[in-house]
């Protein structure tokens, strides 16, 4: 298998410039990423330490195996949403290790708001719940909250994927022989009584963990009846009467040893979706993806550059190398894991689409998952283009996309417009995973492309009386909305990925994904391969 | 040398001196045949051995006897200890057809009487302290003697040794309640409460010398070994020659030891003891002859390049000396530091467990006899000595210097020794000025501060933790705290005594890592073959057996437990719920039923598990006990209908409990 040779000269002054303008963009997203982690306000949080209960990132901490990585995500969810009062949402969700086995934790923070459901909240939570069933991942609930946010119940309570779907999820994945497991740490009212109820198995902590349908104002007003919460769902009544619950802890930390402990008697998945080898490292240094990627997503690059700093020993076997140039296609290892890689080098023509549809048919065939990097203006247009059918021949690859049962890996390394998106695993597309870079775009098509098919709609039907000033004034505010929307931080605010990373971890994260994945089995494929 | 001596040779002991014989053994050309015990089935000595025979135990002389026909052994050398001074094993060697390599059963008989053996050599003009030592001494008769003894004196037992049942009288007033006290100790110990007295030496020292003799009436004697660092009559460090002597007190006491010797007619190796003031040099009392192999023997080897079980061998033989005693030139300085299983920091507790990590000095002038190997059980049943360093230099400065040295480089895991111990003792001021005197240990060991679990033997231990953990492989086998964010670090609890343990965090790879000890200071640290704490190399050796951690520096070994989760739970809960106990204050029924008796009243003062009363239910009577002490409370009365889990008594426990 060729080895990928690295051209960049890391002295190079836009090699250093592109390097000093990555990092830059990595160290905000520390920052956001420290301070979401944070949850709510310094307040709150005494308030939380003072009733004897661990932080939420305290609880996963310790309920995970000592030093297991967490693959978290989307740690910044409603970043800049809400008021920016509900940091991650009010919820962490990420994937562990409990016993060296891979589980899906959620975990309340009711240091955001009591805990309460946002609707992304909701969201974040049916994500986390997704990504648990189609990687059959033992799911933990760490329960500490309110229930519904109840200012927002329209947007949180009625619709097919609100607030009800959690339990319907959870009742589909048990089915599913994929454990439900949850401790009940803080309240669980109402709708969130249900968390625990449709669980496996189900922890509480005494004198702290509660469950009621009604809590006690809803009782009084219903019925007259005064009760204390701990009367009405506590621990004692939970384990010792109702049975809602089947383990009784002392403190937070007792309930984790119980939940590690319950993890620890689930049978092992015993298959694996395909034969992994031992890891080995990229030849190419993976801290120079700060200087080989620019981080305008209008200047070219080699995309190769990128391959060699991501995967094992940077060997690549390349598929189609001299056709539809402008896709990269091709195998390699990725800790150990076979991988088919899908790279964008420039605009999508007909044959690059072909070459995408053949490629990803090929490794479906193969079983072998694909990592898309997306990069992408979109699909060629033009006369010859449509005339060469790009539409159809687009139609090829996103139906290719679309239909691979093999798992689907996508970062966005830079732009992600239109329908190249699509074609390239966009979220739309339910790849297992999607995450982005923090210089990366997403939207329709570029702020400058769109004010200026507006501005030419626009002229047609003003014709000349439309003077330049005022077309520059009608095109500023779309070119700052395109521009302030295609942002990663919007994206991810929105959960339309599964986290913004720091370049230089996407081997790392992709690695660990893949782990998650091939843990898996495959389904079979329906058809033979069409060359195209 | 000519000719062979004997073709087969059985070795009646273990551990280092078994070692020793067998390595002069192999160099003489003579087969070897070990015995061992069942604890002692993977012991080196049995490895190095050309045979060897299991026996019940080293000190069943049957057993050995049918070993040494068994193994076509034509002698026996009794090491040290076990049958080395049994006059009955000599004889039953000798009627056996066997040689006992030792001297005769005369010189045994004599020698191994204590009170016996100082009238002897008195009576041979050889100098004892003065005492009194007849067999069968009544309080009475030992009181009058006492005055003429003079005082301070000594009340030692007969019989037995390693000062056990021995008591310093100071003034009269004190000799009765000494007597009473020794003889109960002797009685108990070794079944003999004859007692003598002896005047104490100030400040004493003790010095040895080394007697070798042979069948044809040579009498040659090797120089003085000086034991005066001792503790509890325990030698720990021994030297050759002493600094205490001058050459004409050196062939003084050389030639009063072969006057004892030739006094027994004594043949083969052997050490007469002295007992030498320190204030008063030239002047030296007889205490006792050692009919054997000393374990100190090598620094004598050392200074004067004779190998004393060679001509052990050679002389049990029937061969001649071929030395003059002119030709025995005392030649550099010779140390010896004995390495005991035991924990110095402790108050000196034997310890036992397993080897995992052995690792002897080497060098120019360093010579180790021991029988350490990897995997030895250490245990209580058997000497806690492990081994002996033993340095040679061209004077007594160089010699101590190789010695610290050795020990510095010596390693040694899974069990605790006291080799930090001899190094202390190496270091003092007065040790390094040769002013020994067998007081000396116990005043020096109030000052000694031992180093204990420190901050590189936790960075240490942590990343040798995180090693283990890493490695090639999968993101998710590393303990990386890998997250999207800041990495958390990997945190790793140890237990450094009892009751304390400290946390190490770790982020970062073994070979890259940031370190913090419980709440101080992050710190650089990079963990290979060595430890590189904030840019400065730590040479350690490290190595885990179970929980727990053994670390190494420069010989200074320590053990830390590693806590997992699960233990730190456990540890954590017991202290929340000790104050009012998990118990539930509140007894219930554990059954519907029918109450058929209560045993306690309201106000009764309760103790756990006792019990507080009978339900009847389903033709079955549970008994309920109270899960707590303190005052119950109790309502219900015999008769009584309860129901499932119903409250039935409440205990309140005492205040304080």
């Amino acid at each position: 298998m060729e080895t990928l040779e690295s051209r960049v000269d890391s002295g190079d002054a836009s090699f250093l410039a592109n390097d000093s303008a990555q990092r830059a963009l990595v160290t905000e997203l520390r920052e956001r990423v420290a301070i979401a982690a944070l949850g709510g306000s310094e307040k709150s949080r005494q308030r939380h330490i003072a009733r004897g209960k661990l932080l939420p990132r305290e609880r996963i901490d310790q309920l995970l195996d000592e030093g297991s990585p967490f693959l978290e995500i989307s740690p910044l969810a409603a970043n800049g949403l809400y008021g920016d009062e509900a940091p991650g949402a009010g919820v962490i969700a990420g994937i562990g290790l409990v016993e060296g086995r891979h589980v899906l934790v959620i975990s309340n923070d009711a240091t955001v708001k009591g805990g309460t459901y946002f609707p992304l909240t909701v969201k974040k939570h049916l994500r986390a719940q997704e990504i648990a069933f189609e990687n059959r991942l033992p799911c933990i609930y760490l329960v500490d909250s309110g229930g519904a946010y109840l200012p927002m119940q329209d947007e949180v309570f009625p619709d097919r994927d609100h607030f009800g779907r959690i339990f319907y999820n959870q009742a589909r994945m048990s089915a599913a022989k994929i454990p439900q497991i949850a401790s009940v740490m803080g309240s669980c009212t109402a709708g969130g009584a249900y968390v625990p109820a449709m669980s496996d198995e189900t922890v509480i902590v005494r004198g702290q963990g509660t469950i009621f349908l009604g809590g006690p104002p809803l009782v009084k007003a219903a019925i007259g009846e005064i009760v204390t919460a701990e009367e009405l769902g506590g621990g004692d009544v939970h384990a010792r009467i109702s049975g809602v619950t089947d383990h009784l802890a002392d403190d937070d930390q007792h309930a984790l040893q119980i939940v590690r402990d319950i993890v620890s008697t689930f049978p092992r998945p015993n298959t694996q979706a395909w034969d992994v080898v031992e890891s080995r490292p990229p030849i190419a240094e993976e801290s120079e993806l700060y200087g080989v990627v620019p981080t305008d997503v209008q200047s070219p690059y080699e995309v190769r550059e990128v391959i060699a700093r991501l995967v094992d020993g940077s060997e690549f076997h390349e598929f189609k190398k001299e056709y539809g140039a402008t896709l990269v296609t091709g195998f390699a290892h990725l800790h150990g894991h076979p991988i088919g890689i899908v790279a964008n080098s420039g605009v999508l023509f007909s044959e690059s689409a072909l070459k995408g549809a053949h490629f990803i048919e090929l490794c479906d065939q193969r079983g072998v998952p694909i990592v898309f990097l997306q990069n992408i203006s979109g699909f060629m247009v033009g006369r010859d283009a449509e005339a060469g059918g790009i539409a159809k021949n687009g139609a090829k690859m996103v139906t290719a996309v679309a239909t691979a049962r093999v798992p689907k890996l996508t970062v966005v390394i830079g732009g992600s417009f239109g329908a190249g998106n699509y074609s390239m695993a966009g979220r739309a597309y339910s790849p297992r995973f999607l995450w982005m870079w923090p210089a990366s775009r997403v939207s329709v098509m570029g702020g400058p492309q769109a004010a200026s098919v507006l501005a030419t709609v626009r002229r047609e039907q003003l014709g000349d009386e439309w003077s330049a000033e005022d077309q520059a004034a009608f095109e500023t505010p779309i070119r700052e909305q395109y521009e302030a929307q295609g942002s990663p931080y919007y994206s991810t605010a929105r959960l339309w990925d599964d986290g913004i990373i720091d370049p230089a971890d996407t081997r790392t994260v992709l690695g660990l994904a893949l782990d998650v994945c091939a843990a898996v089995p495959l389904e079979d494929s329906a058809f033979g391969l069409f060359r195209m | 040398m000519r000719g062979a001596t004997f073709g087969t040779v059985l070795i009646a002991n273990r551990g280092e001196i078994a070692c020793r014989i067998l390595g002069t053994l192999r160099q003489l050309g003579i087969r070897s045949v070990a015995v061992y015990t069942d604890a002692d089935r993977r012991a080196k000595h049995v490895a190095m051995a050309d045979a060897a025979v299991l026996v019940e135990s080293y000190l069943d002389s049957a057993a050995i006897l049918r070993a040494a026909r068994l193994g076509g052994a034509e002698a026996i050398h009794p090491g040290y200890g076990f049958l080395s001074e049994n006059a009955g094993f000599a004889r039953e060697c000798a009627a056996a057809g066997i040689v006992f390599i030792g001297p005769g059963v005369d010189a045994l008989e004599t020698m191994g009487d204590k009170i016996r053996a100082k009238k002897h050599v008195a009576e041979h003009g050889v100098p004892v302290i003065p005492g009194i030592a007849e067999p069968a001494l009544t309080d009475e008769q030992l009181m009058a003697a006492a005055a003429e003894v003079g005082y301070p004196l000594l009340i030692k037992p007969s019989a037995g040794g390693g000062g056990k049942g021995m008591t310093t009288v100071v003034e009269q007033s004190e000799l009765a309640e000494g007597l009473a006290a020794s003889r109960r100790v002797a009685l108990a110990g070794f079944g003999d409460d004859t007692l003598f007295l002896e005047r104490l030496v100030s400040t004493p020292r003790h010095i040895e010398v080394q007697v070798l003799a042979d069948s044809h009436g040579t009498v040659l004697h090797l120089g003085e070994r000086e034991c005066s660092l001792q503790r509890r009559h325990q030698k720990i460090v021994e030297e050759a020659p002493s600094v205490l002597l001058d050459a004409a007190t050196r062939a003084r006491i050389g030639e009063a030891a072969c006057e004892v010797a030739r006094s027994v007619g004594y043949i083969g190796a052997g050490t007469v003891e002295f007992l030498v003031s320190n204030d008063r040099p030239d002047e030296f009392f007889f205490m006792e002859m050692n009919t054997r192999l000393q374990v100190e023997h090598p620094v004598t080897e050392m200074v004067t390049g004779i190998d004393l079980v060679e001509w052990q061998v050679r002389i049990a033989a029937g061969e001649k000396l071929s030395l003059g005693q002119d030709d025995i030139v005392l030649n550099g300085h010779a140390i010896e530091a004995r390495l005991y299983a035991e924990n110095p920091s402790r108050g000196f507790l034997p310890s036992s467990g397993t080897v995992i990590a052995v690792e002897e000095p080497t060098g120019v002038g360093i010579r180790v006899d021991s029988s350490l190997i990897h995997g030895l059980p250490v245990s209580a049943s058997y000497d806690p000595m492990l081994g002996k360093l033993i340095a040679w230099g061209a004077d007594r400065a160089q010699a101590l210097a190789r010695l610290d040295a050795a020990l510095a480089t010596t390693t040694l895991l899974g069990v605790h020794t006291n080799l930090e111990f001899l190094q202390a003792l190496l270091a003092d001021a007065e040790v390094r000025a040769g002013r020994l005197d067998t007081g000396l240990i116990e005043r020096m060991l109030g000052g000694i501060r031992f180093r204990g679990v420190d901050d590189t033997a936790l960075v240490a231990a942590a990343l040798y933790l995180h090693s283990q953990r890493s490695g090639p492989g999968s993101p998710w086998n590393q303990p990386s705290g890998w997250r999207v964010g800041e990495h958390r670090a990997t945190r790793y609890n140890f237990a450094t005594s009892a009751t304390e343990s400290t946390d190490v965090f770790v982020t970062g790879t073994p070979g890259d890592a940031l370190i913090r000890v419980g709440g101080g200071l992050e710190r650089h640290a990079r963990f290979e073959a060595n430890l590189e704490l904030d840019g400065v190399l730590h040479p350690l050796a490290i190595a885990q057996s179970g929980d727990s951690i053994w670390v190494s520096e420069r010989g200074i070994a320590c053990e830390l437990m590693v806590r997992d989760r699960a233990k730190q739970l456990a540890d954590h809960r017991a202290t929340i719920s000790r104050p009012v106990g998990a118990a539930d204050p509140e007894v219930r029924a554990p059954m519907p039923g029918t109450v058929v008796a209560v045993s306690v009243s309201t106000g009764d003062t309760v103790e756990t598990g006792q019990v507080l009363l009978t339900v009847e239910a389903m033709k079955m009577e549970h008994t309920m006990l109270a899960s707590l002490a303190g005052v119950v409370t109790i309502t219900i009365h015999p008769g009584d209908l309860v129901r499932l889990d119903q409250v039935v008594a409440r205990i309140d426990p005492h205040e304080g409990a």
